[in-house]
């Protein structure tokens, strides 16, 4: 009887599934304006950035030999930067580099 | 209340290499870079793991995490309103005392955890906050305090601090120190009021192992639980948001903000001084409170080198290494 | 045992919730529904009724309670009264919204100011928009009968929608009367366990209940709602006819006709004064006078086509209405401005108009019956009605 358009549609009493590792209908590395960099050599694994990134995008690799930046999600606000313990993360411009700003064809 | 049926024992984590790997509140948000709430979130998340049901009254950690139709949280979570977390939680936790005796659910007592703001806890939320204490629930209470009602553009709430510009508290000719009114002490609306309550605590995002194993240590518990954890919010406050955390541990060091527990009657100090910095260090760090004049300053000193003493005078507690306040 | 028992509505609405089988209960006092409360309370304390217990700290409460237990799997009950039903009104859309069988019981009661503590309709009518099932029992028998068949409808796959289910405060909810009450097996059959679906809060199966969305889903959003109620008439049918069958009742789903064979006036109403009205109508027949009544089962979902074809065979009908609608533009109550929306399209549509009356608690004496039945009479010699809403026993 109701034409709904697709992207206007609510599930069955506004329940949403919930997300498994990441929520992809909300991408925010688009957000930044400068990226957080690492010295992999000047890094002693103290775990600062890993626990002070609301956005949780640093996580120790598999092996757990040293920690990996999620550039997806990442939003640029340098917490890791002011906390990393050994000088080794710094902050760059996100233009210098050549994936900077992850440019979407839709905002969200 | 009933039986509890918790079981389970979530062991302390010794640091933070040992954290829990798995998020449970994920990345894909839409909550300010640098936001002190999200990350206080994401940890508590992460300390109670996946057996959990989070309560979402009305706030940031609603609306900003939930828009629009998706959300971060991993584990099952349901909005309340910004009145009701306490007692939307009492709800969903008799659902499964019931629904587990009488089998037709089976597994472990979830966690079940209100996520509220300083105004869902202390003000609009607090009759039902405390009525979750009195009835015994088997519940965690965390009230994460941005100091605001932050969602909304910032207005002031029961703990803004004293002389902060908020949009219903601005700074003018009439009334220059803006906020007028001194903030409620959060922890002591629970502590001795509510006789199944057994642990209460504060924590701050400064100090994340800290936080996470207060989380555990109050989902361990049998009964109502509270935790009143400080997170800087940039927007509100007024700071860069890369200093968040830097913020967070100065509200520490100059006395605005105390991290202690309370557990079974008995006081315990985490992160306690050997001297207080004075609060001007604190204060010209944020711009809400750009426009005090010394007559603010020091009022606000008093009522910080007040608060210190209490709750309880800091007595000789046989660990770890207590500080006498000077 | 089916047996029969003299039990007030509010210990006919307890008995039937616990028959229900309910999980979870959420209390708080307020006159006149707090004895259905109170009747729980002994039952579960005395081990008769597995079911949580909690005392609410409010009325808003008590709704925020429910709506958690409901989307955690459980079935609820709650109840209230006047200003209580009122100072829970927030919960009321995320509930209906959320698509959560919340069951609420309302023994009526006329809102403040100032403290009254009789029935009127108003507390609950006041809420008809929020997108609950909403109806009257007339008796303690219907008061049970209501409580088991709003479970079925309610928690219905096709349905999943919150009822309040409504008496008259006192009349019904406080005087006894005789109440059937079937067999436990009887009750199981026509009320299976409820079957929460996957949008429950579970650890085993994560889900999200209640984000934000955006302003132009919002249409959408409500025209779930809007879809469900279209939906519901069937579904309410087909329960009533079970339940008929299974307890040996023989309800209507909509509408109640009283006399209405070859009756020239009719009264319109719901609840409790229906009992009044057909001693009234009896004696208006010996008197020669062709009197009927009708009477409403549900106000939400509203049988529009139902109440018209009832109405229409009548000369005049006088709606009795028992709350109020200041401002409204029958310059009186709800219900003749949902009677005259029913039977606008009608070739040939009845005189109607309405009688403020039962209002606070009162009771709406013979003599008052009488002198309404005059005024249709009256209008029906006419052919008109003076004026839309008449002030029973306050005007000439």
């Amino acid at each position: 009887m109701f034409e709904i358009p697709k992207d206007r549609a609510v599930p069955f009493g506004c329940v949403t599934a919930a997300p498994v590792g990441e929520q992809p209908m909300m991408i925010t590395g688009n957000w930044r304006e400068y990226r957080p960099v690492l010295d992999q050599e000047k890094c002693n694994l103290c775990m600062n950035c890993v626990a002070f990134c609301p956005d949780a995008c640093w996580q120790l690799d598999g092996a757990e030999e040293e920690v990996v930046w999620n550039a997806k999600y990442c939003k640029g606000c340098l917490i890791c930067v002011n906390e990393c313990s050994t000088d080794a993360l710094s902050k760059a411009y996100e233009l210098d580099f050549p994936d900077g700003v992850v440019r979407l064809e839709k905002p969200f | 209340m009933s039986v509890p049926v918790k079981t389970q024992n979530l062991p302390p984590i010794k640091k933070l290499r040992n954290i829990p790997k798995e998020e449970q509140y994920v990345p894909g948000h839409r909550t300010c870079a640098g936001c002190g709430p999200a990350l206080q979130y994401r940890l508590v998340a992460k300390a109670a793991g996946p057996n959990t049901i989070f309560l979402g009254p009305t706030g940031c950690m609603y609306v900003a995490n939930a828009s629009y139709l998706c959300t971060p949280y991993q584990v099952p979570w349901i909005h309340t309103q910004i009145t009701n977390g306490g007692a939307v939680a009492a709800g969903v936790e008799a659902a499964y005392q019931v629904r587990i005796r009488k089998g037709t659910w089976k597994g472990e007592l979830p966690n079940v955890i209100v996520m509220a703001g300083d105004g869902g806890s202390s003000d609009i939320g607090l009759q039902a906050m405390s009525a979750l204490m009195y009835r015994g629930h088997d519940v965690l209470f965390v009230c994460y305090d941005n100091e605001s009602y932050a969602n909304t553009g910032i207005q002031t709430s029961p703990t803004t601090p004293y002389g902060s510009n908020t949009t219903f508290t601005p700074p003018g000719k009439a009334v220059p120190e803006g906020k007028k009114l001194f903030p409620k002490d959060v922890p002591q609306l629970v502590i001795g009021a509510h006789p199944a309550v057994k642990y209460v605590a504060t924590a701050s995002v400064a100090y994340p192992l800290d936080l996470m194993n207060k989380v555990r240590k109050a989902l361990n518990h049998k009964g109502p639980t509270f935790l009143h954890i400080h997170a800087p919010c940039p927007k509100g406050w007024k700071f860069d948001e890369s200093k968040t955390v830097e913020i967070a541990r100065l509200a520490i060091e100059t006395g605005m903000w105390s991290v202690y527990e309370w557990e079974d009657g008995e006081y315990r100090y985490q992160y306690k001084p050997k001297q207080y910095k004075p609060v001007r260090e604190y204060l010209r760090t944020q711009k809400r409170f750009a426009h005090l004049q010394e007559e603010h300053i020091a009022k606000m000193q008093a009522f910080v080198d007040a608060r210190v003493k209490s709750p309880g005078v800091p007595v000789n507690v046989p660990l770890p290494g207590p500080r006498e306040q000077p | 045992m089916a047996k029969e028992l003299l039990l007030s509505g509010c210990a006919a609405a307890a008995q039937a919730v616990k028959m229900a089988r309910v999980d979870v209960i959420c209390s708080y006092p307020i006159r006149p529904y707090t004895a259905a409360m109170m009747e729980l309370a002994k039952m579960v304390n005395n081990g008769e009724l597995d079911a949580e217990f909690v005392h609410g700290e409010g009325e808003h409460a008590q709704l925020a309670v429910v709506y958690g237990a409901s989307a955690a799997g459980a079935r609820v009950f709650t109840g209230s009264s006047g200003v209580g039903v009122t100072y829970a009104f927030e919960n009321y859309s995320p509930i209906s919204g959320g698509r959560l069988p919340v069951q609420m019981m309302i023994a009526d009661r006329a809102l403040d100011p100032p403290g009254d503590f009789g029935s009127e309709h108003t507390d609950a009518m006041s809420a008809r928009d929020q997108g609950w099932i909403m109806g009257w029992a007339e008796t303690p028998q219907e008061a049970f009968d209501n409580h088991l068949i709003n479970y079925r409808i309610g928690e219905d796959r096709r349905v999943m929608l919150p009822q309040f289910v409504c008496q008259d405060g006192y009349f019904v909810s406080h005087i006894p009367g005789k109440v059937k009450i079937p067999d436990q097996a009887q009750v199981d059959e026509f009320l299976p366990p409820y079957a929460p679906g996957t949008h429950v809060l579970d650890p085993q199966q994560p889900c999200s209940h209640g984000p934000q969305i955006r302003p132009d889903q919002g249409a959408i959003m409500d025209l779930q709602r809007g879809e469900a109620f279209l939906n519901l008439p069937p579904v309410i049918e087909e329960v009533i006819d079970g339940y008929n069958r299974i307890m040996g009742r023989s309800y209507s789903p909509w509408v109640e006709e009283f006399m209405t064979g070859d009756a020239e006036i009719a009264f319109f109403l719901q609840g409790a004064h229906a009992a009044t009205a057909r001693h009234a109508i009896r004696h208006l027949r010996d008197q020669g006078v062709k009197a009927g009544l009708v009477k409403l089962r549900f106000v939400r979902p509203w049988p529009a086509r139902q109440v018209a074809e009832s109405l229409s065979k009548f000369k005049a009908v006088g709606v009795i209405e028992t709350s109020t609608s200041y401002g409204g533009s029958m310059r009186g109550g709800n219900l003749l401005a949902e009677v005259r929306a029913s039977l606008y399209d009608l070739p040939e549509r009845p005189l109607t108009t309405s009688f403020m009356a039962g209002l606070g608690g009162d009771v709406i004496p013979l003599q008052e019956f009488y002198w309404m039945a005059q005024k249709l009479a009256d209008a029906a010699k006419a052919g008109r009605v003076e004026k839309t809403v008449y002030w029973a026993g306050l005007e000439h």
